[in-house]
């Protein structure tokens, strides 16, 4: 099976091709639902059939033996010049395996969704076509094993975001249009991958190869100068941070939700935004031999966490409140990895793909229903219409609080140990407290939509999605509860240890040995951090309860008492402004009115037709000498003999 | 030497050809059309066995052909092609049939000259690529402004006879300089050869060996010329002008062909013949090349007529051309070449596009458009695909060429620094942000102009002559090999007729 | 004692000085000497052009070292023969439009070309000299040819006032220089040379020539005439004086510089001949963008071509001698075919003279519009035209010579005539026609046309087996 692991990447590209080149016609051909059925269902098919292939090659790699889990595949050369040399080739190890699946499986479930979701929508065939194109792109960075098979997933899965995002181009979107929202996010994101692409320089000019096995192997044994590790991980990291929207290039992600709902599912939750986090993993032995880097690292993250979380207390637009909350989340993943905790780090990015994509798919089925209205303001009691989504929120929502035994809990107590143990104790501390922002802007959000007195116009009859959109939640919720059982941490799961960590043990090994590791810290310190969480994050909610539920207006009161504070809130800090008037605007001003209108037009150009200009007047001066008086020319004549014969005789 | 009529076929056959269709009657334009196609269509199948009988694994001049021509001061007609040459040539023959079958509808007056004028233009073009000997050399450069002339001041737009002017003595003013520097190295050659020549092997022997303080006027006056063709920063300024003003055909050859032939004569000629000058210069012109990638990205930005933006864009792109040539690395040389097909094919493209739009609005204004991806779906989807070969994307062509420059240029000896690379990468972020800008405000949104209902999408004949080219676009993303091969050895040598002189040791 | 094989040797000569006898009793008695002459004329040039071509061989010196016959002389021959039979052919329909008749026209044309033989041909200055005001006094006469109109009376008087001006300094030069050498044999003074280069009064001497001569090509600051006098004249005959004057006079200051400096290492006129190179080149092509008047236009071309020519005296090594006559070569064709044009689109009363009368002329005469642009091309010294290749020769000599700035300063001003060049092609090309102008067919004009541009081609893209024949003579 692993030797078919490209099945996953060809068929995505093929189920692209035919419904990007047929769709149209197979909407046509069929009467009005078959020809949605039919499309939909290539879609989803191709992607179900990748996530089977990579699920076999998983239970074959499970039977190699542990220390020699890797396999390459390799399909033809992309570029051979000088001694640079590039495969198209894939590299099937643990760590590729976890992502591919994530990848495939939530995908899978999200595009059966979509079938739903999109109904009767008249770019159906254009979406599923985009959305293949995607995993696509997305199974060549997870599965790429050289750093530009990855950039080659990178700028992909970059293209189909802002492609999906300006999926509905004709539509308004806050202030501007879904296509600035697409342009925004392609933009921020090349800026992130200009800091990629240097990285990558310099890893061929230090290693003098992008092959992952060769770059890594040598960079373990690389002795000579190591500062040059910090500019590489400094690098790559800008690059992570332009992805998986971190400080400072987190802003496109809010617009992103200009998008249809499944897309802000599955790239702008479970799976794109996370490549950042997959990338900094596969790079762990780069990061780990630059330690000033993996601080970075670490505190862009918490205090992305943290700057994310304080923002999403206040957002009303359903889904702004979640994006928030995934760069928040994508902030403890890389958290994660600036203590080293690499695998607690995957283990997010799994366990935050399955409750995520679930609240953002419970969040479009309920604008699904409420005909995209987005505010929770005008939502309230709608537990009653939709029972289902209403549940399978709520698992989402405690997942992500943190509660036990969800998958959140485990993974986010994992990642919150780490930064304790390897971190610090202020690590920890705004770790938590992030934690409970959260616990209580995630309970906010619920109760608002889905419990008290419904706050919207009597026109709207709320109803529940069709099965096709309900099942998929079902499912997802289904993970949500049991999907951080893989990664039980060893105090409670014993001597066989975490088994997620342990699988992946082999990837992050050769990092592990060069981080300084510190002294073992006693269990009871484990446990006590642990429920110090988890009694916090339980108390958020019951407060977000009773706030949302019995007294509403002291929201309101608080927001009063604070105008300061919840308008910066409120306006994201200002952040976009902020851009817009120290970059965006001045580049277009000079642009314009000084390098075109001046430079281009008047100076350079000025010069060249200025020397045509200036030579038609010297002409038009000159041939005034010419005044057709016959002395006068003899004149002339007589000054050049003069002239001439001063010089044959004095000057020589 | 054994010599290889195939070259001179090459030429002969469009010379030939296109002074049959002189003699064609004027009335009859549609013979005249497929004429031209056919004579075109031939030239490029001829140039394809040139390609299917070159031997890859040879640096060498292939294809020789030599006779004397002007005994006195010893100039032979003297044509041959290595890996690079191939390529452009290839290129040529290519986009001129292509672009005959673009301007079937948009020409309507004296198509019979029109025709006449592109198939001599491709004989200009082509003899440049072959040439060896640098007085042949000059006439093809030098004559090949006639019919380019032509075709901007006839067909082209409201201010084409400034346009055409302007290009016609900007360019040869450079060429002129160029011409003495030719024969100042041909005299300075004739001590050590003891006689005149202006054969480019022979003069390959005696170049590096000029003192430097000459050789470096010498690669000036040369560079100059080639660098007001490319154009790079600060000599640019006739290129918009002239791509604005010449009707489709011209602007897709103009940018698809002939600024190459500036990046072309910097490999040929600068390199090999005035190492040290190379050397010593590349700094300055690398950072002429950057500005012109920065530059020529921000104005093409607020650019408010699309084909002054596409202009300025290739302002941009060639400066990446110049910065992989004058880093002087395997990998940058390498990108500089496959980068000049790149700009070719997809800046070709897009003037196509843009010509095909413009046939059926008669506005190039960004703002007379908006929403027309409902009217035309197929337009757009073409537009875009170009839009996004042209920034770069990796998977198809422009991301090969860009890549493999800003590397070489990264670990480059010669330049010696990270900065050049920095700079020129932040081209890549700009370029992303003027072409997605103008397809957004071209494509997106809603109607606005009622002008722009009910406008045909693309034709058959239209989607004829792009599909070739988005072959390429693909082939070349995914598969560069079957290009990079070709011009492979005949990198190899330049960069060794570089660096032999002096003591930088090859990284 | 003059001998059979001397007459023999100078057949060209005796054949053209024939055919002026027989044509002046033509035109005394015969009433159809209109029809006749011009033709019989052409057949006197091309059968003497033909001859001195087949008895060219290497350079020999007749009539007790007066003149020379073979070599380059009779290239030159060839020039002013082939010259003056295209500029005759131009005539026969121009002379009908131009205004009234006279029969003296050709024969004119002929003595000039006889002038101009004797002045290549000289080996002695005195010779030159009789050559020299054979040639200038018929170009007197014809300049003046239509009594009733006041330009062509002005253009005439000038050309004659100033004219006999720098004459009076050619022989002031040779008096001079016969002072100092005690001799006017070019061949003697070769010899004398040595000893000569030292003597200020000899050096002076030369100068004069020189400068008499600087006015004979139209060099700055000599040129004045110029404009005026081609303006003036009647077109066909500016085109005479602007390719065969010209070459003839260029022969001359060769055959004396060539005797002068043959066997010594520098030339001391280069710096003198560099200056007004340059300063014709600039002046000729930047004062030419002003001109709204075609032939004042064509006029200050020629100044133009005056400097690049110069270049080759300036340099006065063996490729300055060759690229100086193949240029001239080139340049009496494509010159005499963009007047020969000029000549034909000219109306009645010198209307359709201007520039802009041309606009359009494509759309309306194709084939004369196609040919026009060609010259001007090859003017503006683009290839693959004759022109290119005559610059490209000079340049090389330049060069060879050092004098890489002079050649740098020769391709600033193509860069700038081309701007003057083009524009005739803009108007023809680009606009539309403004005013609707009549043209009159002229057969034997356009045959005379065609066949300039075939050699302008010709000449552009084979210039070897000419340029082999002339340099093998020096």
């Amino acid at each position: 099976m692993i030797e078919l692991i490209h099945l996953t990447i060809l068929l995505p590209l093929a189920g692209f091709l035919i419904n990007g080149i047929f769709g149209r016609k197979i909407k046509n051909a069929c009467p009005d639902s078959i020809g949605e059925k039919v499309i939909g269902w290539i879609g989803s098919g191709v992607i179900g059939i990748s996530f089977l292939v990579s699920l076999f090659s998983f239970f074959e790699t499970l039977s190699l033996p542990t220390d020699n889990r890797q396999t390459i595949v390799n399909l033809f050369n992309w570029m051979t010049v000088g001694n640079l040399n590039i495969n198209f080739s894939y590299q099937v190890d643990q760590l590729s395996l976890v992502m591919a699946m994530i990848v495939t499986g939530v995908g899978f479930i999200i595009h059966v969704y979509s079938i739903g979701y999109m109904h009767g929508d008249k770019g159906f065939w254009r979406f599923f076509s985009y959305m293949n194109l995607f995993i696509f792109a997305m199974m060549n960075l997870v599965l790429g094993d050289n750093f530009l098979i990855l950039f080659l997933g990178w700028e992909g899965v970059g293209l189909c975001s802002y492609l999906l995002i300006g999926f509905w181009y004709d539509r308004k979107y806050e202030k501007s249009t879904t296509a600035d929202a697409a342009k925004k996010a392609f933009i921020v994101n090349r800026i992130g991958d200009f800091g990629f692409l240097l990285g990558m320089f310099l890893i061929y000019l230090t290693f003098g190869s992008l092959n992952f096995n060769e770059v890594f192997s040598r960079a373990e044994s690389f002795s000579t100068d190591q500062s040059v590790f910090n500019l590489i991980a400094l690098f790559l990291f800008i690059g992570a941070t332009g992805k998986s929207a971190q400080i400072p290039l987190f802003v496109w992600l809010p617009d992103a939700m200009a998008g249809p709902t499944p897309v802000s599912a599955l790239i702008h939750a479970a799976t794109m935004v996370t490549a950042g986090v997959y990338m900094v993993a596969r790079c762990s032995i780069l990061f780990a031999s630059a330690p000033a880097i993996m601080t970075v690292v670490a505190v862009i993250g918490l205090l992305t966490a943290l700057f994310a979380a304080t923002i999403g207390l206040v957002q009303n637009d359903i889904k702004k409140v979640l994006a928030y909350s995934t760069i928040s989340q994508l902030g403890y993943m890389f958290l994660a990895c600036g203590v080293g905790a690499f695998s607690a780090g995957i283990f997010h990015v799994m366990t935050h793909a399955f409750f995520k994509a679930l609240l953002f798919l419970g969040a479009g089925s309920v604008i699904h229903a409420m005909h995209n209205e987005q505010d929770i303001q005008n939502y309230g009691g709608l537990k009653k219409y939709l029972p289902y989504t209403a549940i399978t929120f709520l698992i989402a929502a405690l997942a992500i609080s943190g509660i036990p035994p969800l998958s959140g809990f485990f993974s986010k107590d994992e990642i919150l140990w780490y930064s304790f143990a390897n971190g610090s104790f202020v690590i920890w501390l705004i770790g938590v407290l992030t934690a409970l922002l959260t616990a209580f802007y995630m309970f906010r959000l619920y109760f608002l939509t889905f419990e008290g007195k419904h706050r919207f116009s009597s026109e709207k009859h709320p109803h529940e999605s069709p099965k096709i959109m309900t099942i998929p939640l079902m499912v997802l919720a289904g993970l949500a509860i049991i999907g951080g059982f893989i990664g039980i941490p060893e105090i409670f799961s014993g001597e066989h240890g975490n088994q997620f960590q342990n699988w992946l043990a082999p990837i992050f090994k050769s990092a592990e040995r060069k981080l300084i590791t510190y002294g073992s810290h006693s269990h009871f310190e484990e446990i006590l951090l642990m429920s110090i969480s988890v009694i916090g994050a339980a108390g958020s909610i019951l407060y977000a309860r009773y706030i949302y539920t019995q007294k509403p207006f002291i929201a309101v009161d608080v927001s009063k008492r604070f105008s300061k504070a919840y308008n910066l809130l409120w306006n994201k800090y200002f952040v976009d402004e902020a851009y817009d008037a120290t970059v965006v605007n001045p580049i277009l001003k000079t642009s314009d009115s000084f390098l075109w209108k001046i430079a281009d037009n008047k100076i350079i150009d000025g010069v060249v037709n200025g020397t045509a200009s200036i030579i038609n007047i010297i002409s038009q001066r000159i041939r005034k000498i010419q005044t057709g008086v016959a002395q006068f020319y003899a004149v002339v004549m007589m000054v050049g003999i003069v002239i001439a014969l001063f010089w044959i005789i004095f000057g020589r | 030497m054994q010599n290889n009529y195939l070259i001179t076929l090459l030429l002969l056959i469009p010379l030939v050809g296109g002074l049959l269709i002189l003699v064609l009657p004027k009335t009859k334009e549609n013979i005249v059309r497929y004429s031209g196609l056919a004579i075109s269509t031939v030239t490029f199948i001829l140039s394809l066995l040139l390609y299917f009988n070159f031997d890859l694994t040879n640096g060498d001049f292939q294809f020789i052909h030599q006779f004397k021509w002007i005994e006195k001061l010893n100039i032979s007609y003297f044509v041959g092609i290595d890996g690079m040459s191939l390529l452009l040539v290839l290129l040529t023959t290519f986009l001129t049939p292509l672009t005959l079958l673009s301007s079937w509808s948009s020409i309507k007056k004296n198509v019979k000259e029109f025709t006449f004028f592109m198939i001599m233009l491709e004989v200009g073009m082509l003899g440049v690529f072959v040439s060896l000997d640098l007085f042949l050399f000059y006439i093809f450069w030098e004559a090949m402004l006639i019919p380019m002339y032509f075709i901007i001041g006839i067909w082209g737009g409201e201010q084409r006879i400034y346009a055409s002017v302007k290009f016609f003595i900007y360019t040869m003013f450079g060429s002129l300089l160029m011409l003495v520097a030719i024969i100042w190295l041909a005299v300075y050659a004739s001590t050590p050869l003891g006689y005149f020549t202006t054969n480019l092997l022979e003069l390959y022997k005696v170049g590096p060996d000029v003192p430097s303080t000459i050789q470096n006027w010498m690669f000036l006056a040369f560079a100059f010329s080639f660098a007001i063709k490319v154009p790079l920063f600060p000599l640019h300024t006739w290129l918009p002008d002239a791509h604005v003003q010449a009707p489709t055909a011209g602007s897709v050859i103009l940018a698809g062909v002939l600024l190459k032939m500036g990046t072309y004569g910097l490999v040929r000629f600068c390199l090999p013949l005035f190492p040290q000058s190379a050397i010593t210069f590349a700094p300055y012109i690398s950072i002429l090349a950057i500005i012109g990638i920065i530059y020529g990205a921000l104005v093409a930005m607020v650019q408010k007529d699309v084909k002054k933006l596409v202009a300025y864009s290739s302002v941009a792109h060639l400066g990446f051309v110049v910065l992989g040539i004058f880093a002087v690395t395997m990998e940058s040389v390498q990108g500089a070449i496959i980068q000049m097909i790149n700009h070719g094919l997809s800046t070709g493209a897009l003037f196509l596009l843009v010509g095909i739009i413009y046939e059926r609005t008669h506005t190039r204004e960004i703002s007379d458009y908006g929403g027309i991806a409902k009217i035309v779906p197929v337009f757009s989807f073409a537009l875009m695909f170009v839009s996004l070969s042209s920034v770069g994307l990796p998977g198809l062509n422009g991301f090969v060429g860009e890549f493999l420059i800003l590397i070489g240029s990264f670990k480059s000896p010669v330049l010696n620094s990270w900065w050049y690379t920095v700079f020129a990468a932040s081209g890549v972020i700009l370029a992303a942000v003027y072409l997605l800008w103008m397809y957004q405000r071209v494509v997106f949104g809603e109607v606005k102009n009622p002008k722009l209902d009910g406008i045909a999408d693309m034709n058959k004949r239209e989607m004829i002559v792009l599909l070739p080219i988005f072959i390429f676009i693909v082939w070349i993303g995914i598969y560069p090999s079957t290009f990079l091969n070709v011009s492979k050895e005949s990198s190899k040598k330049i960069i060794e007729q570089v660096y032999y002189p002096q003591e930088i040791s090859k990284k | 004692m003059v001998d059979l094989k001397e007459i023999l040797q100078i057949l060209p000569l005796i054949l053209v000085g024939a055919g002026i006898l027989i044509s002046l009793v033509l035109e005394m008695y015969s009433k159809r000497s209109e029809k006749i002459l011009p033709w019989l004329s052409i057949i006197i040039f091309l059968s003497a052009g033909v001859l001195s071509l087949l008895s060219i061989d290497s350079p020999k010196s007749a009539f007790n070292h007066m003149i020379s016959v073979g070599g380059n002389t009779h290239v030159f021959y060839f020039i002013f023969t082939a010259g003056a039979a295209l500029v005759t052919l131009l005539s026969i329909d121009y002379i009908k439009k131009y205004g009234t008749y006279y029969g003296e026209y050709y024969i004119l044309i002929q003595s000039s070309v006889l002038g101009m033989m004797l002045m290549s041909g000289a080996k002695d200055l005195l010779v030159i000299f009789l050559g020299l005001e054979l040639m200038s006094v018929s170009f007197y006469v014809l300049a003046g040819l239509n009594r009733k109109k006041l330009s062509a009376n002005e253009a005439s008087l000038k050309y004659f006032l100033l004219g006999a001006f720098a004459t009076g300094f050619i022989v002031y030069g040779i008096a001079l220089i016969y002072g100092s050498a005690q001799t006017t044999s070019l061949e003697v003074i070769t010899l004398k040379f040595s000893n000569l280069s030292t003597n200020l009064l000899f050096i002076v001497g030369v100068l004069l020539f020189l400068v008499g001569f600087s006015f004979k090509i139209a060099a700055f600051p000599f040129h004045m005439w110029v404009p005026d006098v081609y303006q003036g004249s009647p077109t066909t005959i500016a085109g005479l004086f602007s390719t065969g004057g010209k070459a003839a006079a260029f022969s001359s200051i060769i055959i004396t510089l060539i005797a002068i400096f043959s066997n010594s290492v520098q030339n001391v006129f280069a710096p003198y001949l560099s200056v007004i190179a340059t300063l014709s080149m600039l002046f000729g092509s930047i004062v030419a963008i002003a001109q709204e008047d075609i032939k004042r236009m064509l006029a200050y071309s020629s100044i133009a071509h005056a400097g690049y020519l110069t270049i080759g005296l300036a340099a006065g090594n063996q490729d300055g001698v060759a690229g100086i006559i193949f240029y001239l070569a080139a340049y009496t064709f494509m010159n005499l075919g963009a007047f020969g044009i000029v000549a034909m689109i000219e109306g009645e009363e010198e209307s359709n003279l201007t520039i802009s009368s041309y606009a359009g002329l494509s759309s309306r005469k194709p084939l004369l519009a196609a040919l026009l642009a060609l010259f001007m091309f090859s003017l503006a010294g683009i290839p693959p035209f004759a022109g290119f290749f005559g610059k490209y020769y000079v340049f090389i000599a330049a060069i060879k010579s050092d004098l890489t700035w002079l050649a740098i300063i020769g391709v600033f001003s193509s860069a700038i005539s081309a701007y003057f060049y083009l524009r005739i092609v803009v108007l023809m090309y680009f606009k539309e026609s403004t005013s609707e102008l009549t043209l009159f067919e002229s057969r034997t004009g356009l045959l005379a046309v065609i066949i300039s541009s075939i050699l302008v081609i010709l000449l552009g893209i084979f210039p070897g087996s000419v340029l082999q024949l002339i340099t093998s003579f020096i």
